[in-house]
């Protein structure tokens, strides 16, 4: 006691200031490297840009944005996707998890069987996935003994890149999950068998109560990558606006047809519903909760 | 006060590609779109020039042939050296490396090789020089379809290079005379695909550019317009053209006569299938004639059972082809124009550099190189490229583009009516004349 006392006086200043001045430097390194792009783009988004001339034009590209209608079609795509995907990797994951986590022969083998397509790179597994369901030679479609166009039918396209979505990564839900899983004590299960409770029973009243913040991480990792998912939307059907999400939108208008403002304008609105979304996750679990869970899946 | 003031701001203005790229970046973290993940690596100078005086910026595509090509202006130019630098295969990403290029003012690329249907947009964004006093050196030298698309409002900003055009291409031993009419050629495949159980006809029907060629050749082959002499407006609607066309598509569509799986199809899927003697007929460009004919290790079921003929038209009277290729244009940051301009010209009106071209069947774009002809395809080759149509580069043709995409393809998939899709693409035309 005495001793930080004295270490106090002779510095000058509190271990708290001392830790401030510390982290300044990655502080202000973390700032410019990921505060200044979104800023600047929000100031090139205030621009109309075409080739080597540009214009102030205010909010102009946001208007723009908000009357588009192929915009709105991204957001739907996008809302629809997202709901549809994240729901039915929740659940998927969730049953691998419970898997997973059971003592039998072969886990180890089945952990690795279950991450496998998680672990193939987005844009390969899309490619693939493309190929099963186009109609020549139609993979898909004869093992299921239909004949669907997979890839133009607007309905069929977004289940087939649902499916593929949830293919890819239902696996790391069940990875997180899982994690959350192993720190339940087993302690409550034996006694709430011994209390006479049934696996339904032992499921809602333990599991999921104390699973609540893997859980919670699991919806907003997905969640937020849902809304900004590229690959899938655009290797199953291009810039089509029947399918186009909001990052392929927004593409569309930096590589396709390029106007860089609207383009700025379209990424910078598709960031505030990410980072909305993603901020009501946050303050719905609290601080503690996400620097606690997000540790120990890493 | 703008921010981003023209003369002092390039650094800023490099910034600006490089941030809009970043802010997608953040909205797509967890994926990068196929075709970016090699536009890091995917240009690089080909070292072949040991004192370059300029670069020439040019597809990865073919890559040998252009190759070849400089390689031979260096021999005869030792002190104008030139040196190539590959961009990547695919179209965008080509357009994107030059923008960028251009658009941070780095102007490393002296000589640009434009796609035809970019010149209007490069010609009003003030990315390439005026070449108009050199017309008199490829006019009459050069494809009229060819010039057509290196100008931009009677202004001459290209100078042609490369072409290409569509074959039909059809099974001997199940069609004996190649048709001449749409209406001749759906009855000939449809006869012939049911008897063999196989499909009628595959092209290139997925929602991409490739669709755009397919429709106009029929839209052009209806005797459609789609501006105006004097590109000042839309004339899409006039006439019947455009609903000729997107009626035939609807209709081969819901028969059938397009092969399945017609509207996903891109250049190759439609190669593969004709290749597996899975179909009667398929317009494709030049390159499938030697995979088709099983050259080197190619494997092909239609081997000794397949030729090329012009693309059919409704009328009967001549061929309609889409015109692509490649024309070359001097970026205006390059330091070294008069050279440039010396390059362009050169290859566009050498017989050596031409020959080239023809030597690899990449089809070249002076007239003189189709006269000698031995092999009796590159001789109709010339005779379609003769008739071809340009697609009109105006500044906004990939607005116009997407917007035939967007509308057009669900229309001849039935999704959605014919009218309104029509005349938004008639709005989209006149848009994309205004682009500034």
């Amino acid at each position: 006691m005495a001793t930080t006392q004295r270490v106090r006086v002779t510095s000058g200043l509190g271990e708290r200031a001392m830790g401030r001045i510390f982290l300044a430097p990655s502080f202000a390194f973390m700032a410019l490297i990921a505060l200044f792009p979104v800023f600047y783009a929000i100031v090139i988004s205030l621009y109309d840009i075409r080739g080597f001339s540009q214009e102030f034009i205010g909010a102009d590209n946001y208007v723009r944005v908000i009357t588009d209608s192929g915009f709105l079609d991204a957001v739907w795509n996008t809302l629809v996707f997202t709901v549809a995907s994240v729901s039915l990797e929740f659940l998927i994951g969730m049953a691998f998890a419970l898997i997973m986590h059971q003592v039998f022969i072969g886990r180890g083998l089945t952990r690795a069987v279950i991450l496998i397509p998680w672990v193939i790179p987005t844009a390969v597994a899309a490619q693939v996935w493309r190929y099963m369901f186009d109609r020549n030679p139609g993979f898909v479609n004869s093992v299921l003994g239909t004949d669907i166009n997979w890839l133009r039918d607007p309905t069929w396209a977004m289940v087939g890149i649902i499916s593929a979505d949830v293919w890819k990564t239902a696996p790391f839900v069940a990875l997180l999950l899982l994690a959350g899983l192993q720190t339940i004590p087993k302690d409550y299960y034996e006694a709430a068998k011994v209390d006479g409770a049934n696996a339904l029973q032992r499921f809602w009243t333990i599991t999921l109560p104390l699973l609540r913040p893997a859980i919670v991480v699991a919806l907003l990792f997905r969640t937020v990558d849902a809304l900004r998912m590229f690959d899938f939307a655009y290797v199953f059907t291009g810039y089509s606006n029947s399918l186009a999400t909001l990052s392929v939108y927004a593409q569309r208008y930096l590589v396709r047809d390029p106007d860089l403002g609207y383009a700025n304008a379209l990424s910078t609105v598709t960031f505030v519903i990410v980072m909305v979304v993603g901020l009501l996750f946050i303050s719905r679990m609290g601080r503690h909760m996400v620097g606690d869970v997000a540790r120990k899946e890493k | 006060m703008p921010v981003l003031s023209r003369p002092k701001g390039y650094a800023v203005r490099a910034c600006a590609a490089g941030l809009a790229a970043l802010g997608l970046t953040l909205a797509t973290a967890c994926g990068q779109p196929p075709g970016e993940e090699t536009s890091g690596e995917g240009g690089e100078p080909a070292g072949i020039a040991d004192d370059p005086q300029f670069v020439w910026a040019v597809t990865g595509a073919d890559r040998a042939i252009h190759e070849e090509v400089a390689r031979l202006w260096n021999e005869n130019n030792p002190d104008k050296q030139v040196e190539v630098f590959f961009l990547a295969p695919t179209a965008d990403e080509q357009r994107q490396a030059m923008f960028q290029d251009l658009q941070n003012q780095a102007g490393e690329f002296d000589v640009l090789g434009l796609d035809v249907i970019w010149t209007g947009e490069f010609a009003e964004f003030g990315y390439v020089e005026s070449l108009e006093d050199l017309r008199g050196e490829v006019e009459g030298v050069s494809l009229e379809g060819s010039l057509d698309s290196a100008q931009w409002q009677q202004e001459l900003y290209a100078l042609p290079y490369s072409s290409n055009g569509a074959f039909l291409y059809y099974r001997t031993d199940l069609v004996e005379e190649p048709p001449s009419t749409w209406d001749e050629l759906y009855e000939t495949g449809m006869a012939a695909a049911e008897e063999e159980g196989i499909s009628a006809y595959v092209g290139q029907g997925d929602q991409y550019e490739g669709f755009v060629v397919n429709y106009l050749e029929l839209f052009w082959s209806a005797d459609g317009q789609l501006f105006d002499d004097a590109q000042e407006q839309s004339t899409f609607l006039e006439g019947d053209a455009a609903t000729t066309a997107l009626d035939f598509m609807t209709e081969a569509y819901d028969s059938g006569f397009y092969a399945d799986g017609f509207d996903s199809m891109v250049e190759d899927d439609a190669r593969a299938l004709f290749q597996a003697g899975e179909a009667v007929y398929m317009r494709n460009w030049p390159y499938a004639v030697p995979l088709l004919a099983g050259e080197g290790d190619e494997e092909s079921a239609v081997a000794d059972e397949f030729a090329v003929a012009p693309m059919p038209t409704f009328g009967g009277e001549g061929t309609t082809s889409a015109l692509g290729g490649l024309n070359n244009a001097v970026s205006t940051l390059s330091e070294n124009k008069e050279l440039a301009r010396e390059f362009v010209a050169w290859a566009a009106t050498d017989p050596g550099a031409q020959d080239i071209l023809a030597q690899h069947s990449l089809p070249p774009t002076m007239l003189s190189a189709y006269e000698n002809a031995e092999d009796p395809n590159f001789e109709m080759l010339g005779e379609i490229l003769s008739q071809a149509h340009a697609r009109p580069p105006v500044p906004g043709y990939n607005s116009l583009s997407l917007a035939i995409q967007d509308n057009l393809h669900p229309a001849f998939r039935g999704q959605g009516e014919a009218g309104p899709a029509l005349e938004a693409v008639d709005q989209a035309a006149d848009d994309a004349l205004e682009q500034e």
